[in-house]
């Protein structure tokens, strides 16, 4: 790959540190793609962090470069170099004695913007990150909850719009609901930035949902394998991979597949569906479309079986979960308005699931 | 409120603030604070006894030249004079070597210094003074010896304050690009100073104690009423003056408390 398409480049990168013999991190290789989410996952002491802190050099490498959008950043000045670089750190890491607007406005003071221009660059931001300017900017941080300071500390990194942003287990201390609603703030918020990220994480979930790529981490700083979270579920590099994926790898895989991307098989609505009985099943639909119950299913008793429906922007793991909780063995994909798109059988996630090309 | 100055080396204004973050009336702050109204209650009523119980007694004319009021408030002014001066000594020298003492660089001197602090500390004042005297009589070594043996509270605090603040704070400022110098001045020393200024305010209140015994290497203040008294065996004159010099270390560390309390309030 050329220098152009890669955002961050890491060539030999080694960190050993004073006093000890084995290297934190062994002559890493890796290229982190323009405008991609990589993950850095493994154990605890595998490097994920130190590698993650060599980027924006607050751990100096011992050797090797690092290359940032073509220039060679390893001998720069790391403060000129870390305001260019967006930083989140777990729980925000924001300043209790400044407020929420002022904790946004560090790195474009410290850059000299004129302060019209940071107020309206921290309402901007907070509007982005779903934080009411008006309600949060003058508040401070032990003010707002855990995910509220999260919010911030994402918004906080976004300030200067920097290209990249490197992101150290940010939604570690955050408790599972909220975090899941942040992972998806998250890849929304990305969906309109389109950063690259460097992101540390100990939750393989985690890796799979965000991720683009996953980088495992080996014990001793050694990169085991970087690939699609796909790949790396699917076909671990090596046994410490497979380990680390552990079991479940299939079903997290679910949670990979998107229905949109799937052939799912046909349903008809009653009014379309008079005296064809064939194949396929149909629905009996209320006054604006959606689907409420069967009306006739090819291999069973269409009144015994719950319709249960799931929405066409979900993944296949939604879909099961749904079934598994009605106890339905089919399940309707219907798109947003609620009209069904589809039909997805119990039967089809062993039987393989067919894909069509992305976007089509 | 519009974005703090962040300037290189700058320290941040103080929030303006307090750490609700709602503007409280002068009602409620009173309320909030009515605690704090206890010391000077309690000094206004001692004051009304002694004077009471003075107005009661027939006085002697030695007695009556030491208690009047010029010559008390001139003692007065000298012992709050000894006790500001040595106070701004200790800020001076304490603080800024507290901060020193925290930089990674200086990490290993630390212990020997705070013990040094302790040494000077645990010396008992009047004998540093007595000592002090032999080399010179008078403000100038009251000074020293009293800054002397406040110096460690703000030593100490003013380390244990930079040592407190949350690590991850200083690593997210470092992750955005502050220097160490800007860290220190915008992280680090404002959110330690709830911690220095309680070390200040003990140095503070342990100067107004120890300042009256500045009077024996002739360096005025209430002390001197005292040693007159004593002197002269004149028993009235002992309780006033006792009364004067419990009453104003009351009051200057009630003083230093909502000092305390303004400034931990605007520093969040």
């Amino acid at each position: 790959m050329s220098d152009t398409e890669n955002m961050i480049v890491l060539e030999a990168v080694e960190k050993i540190y004073p006093g000890s013999s084995s290297p934190a991190v062994e002559r890493l290789d890796m290229a982190i793609p323009r405008g991609e989410i990589v993950m850095l996952i493994g154990p605890s002491g595998c490097g994920k962090t130190t590698t993650l802190k060599m980027m924006n050099r607050l751990i100096e490498p011992t050797g090797g470069r690092i290359i940032l959008d073509g220039d060679d950043v390893t001998d720069v000045n790391g403060d000129q170099l870390r305001r260019k670089i967006g930083y989140v750190i777990q729980q925000g890491g924001l300043f209790p004695h400044y407020s929420i607007a002022d904790n946004i406005g560090v790195v474009p003071k410290m850059l000299g913007w004129d302060k019209n221009r940071i107020k309206e660059r921290a309402d901007e931001l907070l509007h982005l990150v779903g934080l009411e300017p008006s309600t949060y900017r003058d508040r401070y941080p032990r003010q707002l909850s855990g995910g509220q300071q999260q919010r911030v500390g994402v918004a906080r990194a976004l300030a200067a719009d920097p290209p990249v942003m490197l992101m150290d287990e940010p939604f570690g201390a955050i408790d599972p609901i909220t975090r899941d609603r942040l992972q998806d703030e998250f890849l929304e918020i990305q969906r309109t930035v389109g950063k690259t990220i460097c992101f540390v994480t100990h939750d393989l979930q985690e890796a799979v949902k965000l991720g683009d790529r996953i980088a495992v981490f080996g014990t001793g700083g050694r990169l085991a394998q970087y690939d699609s979270p796909d790949t790396v579920l699917t076909s671990p590099a090596d046994d410490f991979v497979s380990d680390f994926v552990g079991g479940g790898a299939a079903v997290r895989r679910l949670s990979l597949l998107e229905l949109s991307r799937l052939e799912l098989h046909p349903i008809e609505t009653e009014e379309k569906a008079v005296g064809n009985r064939n194949g396929t099943p149909v629905a009996e639909v209320d006054g604006s479309g959606r689907p409420v119950a069967w009306r006739h299913l090819p291999d069973r008793d269409a009144a015994g079986t719950t319709l249960v429906t799931v929405p066409l922007s979900g993944t296949v793991y939604d879909a099961v979960d749904v079934m598994l909780d009605g106890s339905a063995s089919l399940v309707a994909v219907v798109d947003e308005e609620g009209l069904p798109q589809g039909v997805l059988h119990w039967n089809d996630l062993v039987a393989g699931l067919k894909t069509r090309e992305r976007g089509a | 409120m519009t974005a703090v100055d962040l300037q290189p080396g700058v320290p941040t204004p103080a929030q303006q603030h307090t750490g609700g973050g709602e503007s409280r009336g002068f009602l409620g702050t009173i309320k909030a604070n009515y605690d704090l109204l206890v010391a000077p209650i309690i000094v206004v009523i001692g004051l009304i006894v002694m004077v009471a119980y003075v107005g009661s007694q027939t006085l002697d004319t030695i007695e009556e030249r030491a208690l009047e009021p010029a010559n008390v408030f001139g003692q007065l002014g000298q012992h709050l004079l000894l006790t500001v001066y040595s106070t701004v000594l200790v800020l001076v020298i304490a603080v800024p070597l507290g901060i020193v003492l925290s930089r990674p660089g200086a990490r290993r001197i630390q212990g020997a210094v705070l013990a040094l602090g302790g040494f000077a500390q645990a010396l008992p004042p009047f004998g540093v003074l007595l000592l002090l005297g032999f080399w010179e009589f008078g403000v100038r070594s009251a000074v020293i010896g009293l800054t002397l043996a406040a110096l460690l509270p703000v030593l100490r605090n003013t380390v244990v304050g930079l040592q407190q603040v949350d690590q991850s704070l200083i690593e997210a400022a470092r992750g955005m690009g502050m220097s160490a110098r800007q860290t220190l001045f915008s992280v680090e020393i404002p959110l330690a100073v709830p911690v220095i200024v309680a070390g200040l305010r003990v140095a503070l209140v342990l100067n107004v104690g120890t300042a009256t015994l500045a009077t024996y290497i002739g360096a005025g203040g209430l002390g001197e009423l005292v040693q007159q008294a004593l002197r002269l065996n004149r028993i009235n004159l002992l309780f006033v003056s006792g009364a004067i010099i419990a009453a104003v270390a009351l009051l200057v560390d009630w003083l230093a408390g909502v000092a305390e309390r303004a400034i931990v309030a605007r520093s969040g």
